[in-house]
């Protein structure tokens, strides 16, 4: 099984980060969409099957905790987890997170192995599915390694 | 400014440059003179705003070459696909990450709140105005001088 995932920061370099992060943890991506903020990111989930968000919280337009309020309360989006990857580092804050439903959030600055983790702790409670790291993820050059 | 601030800022944003950017800041305890901080590189500019029961405002200050580095060490790029705007972003991002995670250890209950980060490339630096404000700190890295004001 390959997942869709969507990642929603305002940084063009987060994302690309990110997605590279995804990449290198081996977790089978069928495709890849990125949005700038919560409301380009809720236009995606309208068009496109998303398996997973991995979303900022501080963004201009639509912040995150927006965003995770739209997905919750939409029937056919409350499926879909969502894991906040944001420099918000305080508990107050994460426990509204929870609260409202995210699947999990990573603090700014992480390690790739944090994102791999979490990715895969709940791809895998969220699909009942054993997520299977290729042996070789193709999409990974030896430069990438060194991130 | 209480020792114990700066200290946390200074170890603060040495961790995120670190983790995120593969890039070692050396804090400087005594600024050197003017005629010591004189540089020949252009420099970035990224400010952020946090509001709420504390308020402030943290500008960082980086000359191209350093922010040329930590965005290629962020992106795993080659030197010559790093666009200025590129810099800008990741100026961003380490801006908001830094003061971020600075403000998950002054303020442990969340009630201020990060405005989005803003960046420039700036037509004139002086190292040694920067030094005169009273809330500058100085780090030292193989790509030139960082420089944080907290005001």
């Amino acid at each position: 099984m390959a997942f869709n995932i969507l990642v929603a920061d305002d940084s063009a370099t987060m994302r690309a980060v990110i997605k590279k992060t995804v990449e290198m943890a081996g977790v089978p991506v069928g495709s890849f969409f990125e949005a700038a903020h919560g409301k380009e990111a809720l236009e995606i989930l309208e068009n496109d099957w998303i398996d997973v968000i991995l979303s900022d919280i501080n963004m201009p337009v639509m912040g995150g905790m927006e965003l995770l309020r739209e997905v919750a309360g939409n029937d056919d989006f409350r499926r879909i987890p969502l894991i906040f990857i944001t420099t918000e580092s305080s508990e107050a804050r994460m426990d509204e997170a929870r609260r409202l439903g995210a699947a999990g959030y990573v603090r700014k600055p992480f390690q790739p192995e944090s994102i791999k983790k979490i990715l895969y702790e709940v791809l895998e409670k969220a699909y009942q599915h054993k997520v299977e790291a290729p042996s070789q993820p193709a999409a990974v050059s030896e430069d990438d390694m060194d991130f | 400014m209480d020792g114990q601030f700066r200290s946390l800022i200074f170890q603060t944003f040495g961790e995120v440059f670190e983790t995120m950017f593969f890039t070692f800041l050396e804090p400087v305890d005594e600024v050197p003179g003017p005629e010591a901080l004189v540089c020949d590189d252009t420099y970035i500019r990224a400010d952020i705003v946090y509001q709420g029961p504390q308020s402030g405002r943290f500008t960082i200050y980086l000359p191209k070459r350093l922010a040329r580095n930590v965005t290629m060490n962020f992106l795993g790029a080659d030197e010559a696909d790093i666009s200025d705007e590129q810099m800008l972003d990741t100026a961003k991002e380490a801006t908001n990450m830094a003061v971020g995670s600075l403000l998950g250890k002054i303020d442990p209950a969340g009630e201020s709140k990060l405005n989005i980060p803003e960046a420039t490339i700036l037509d004139q630096f002086s190292g040694a105005e920067i030094a005169s404000e009273p809330g500058a700190f100085l780090f030292d890295t193989d790509f030139g001088r960082l420089w944080v004001v907290f005001s």
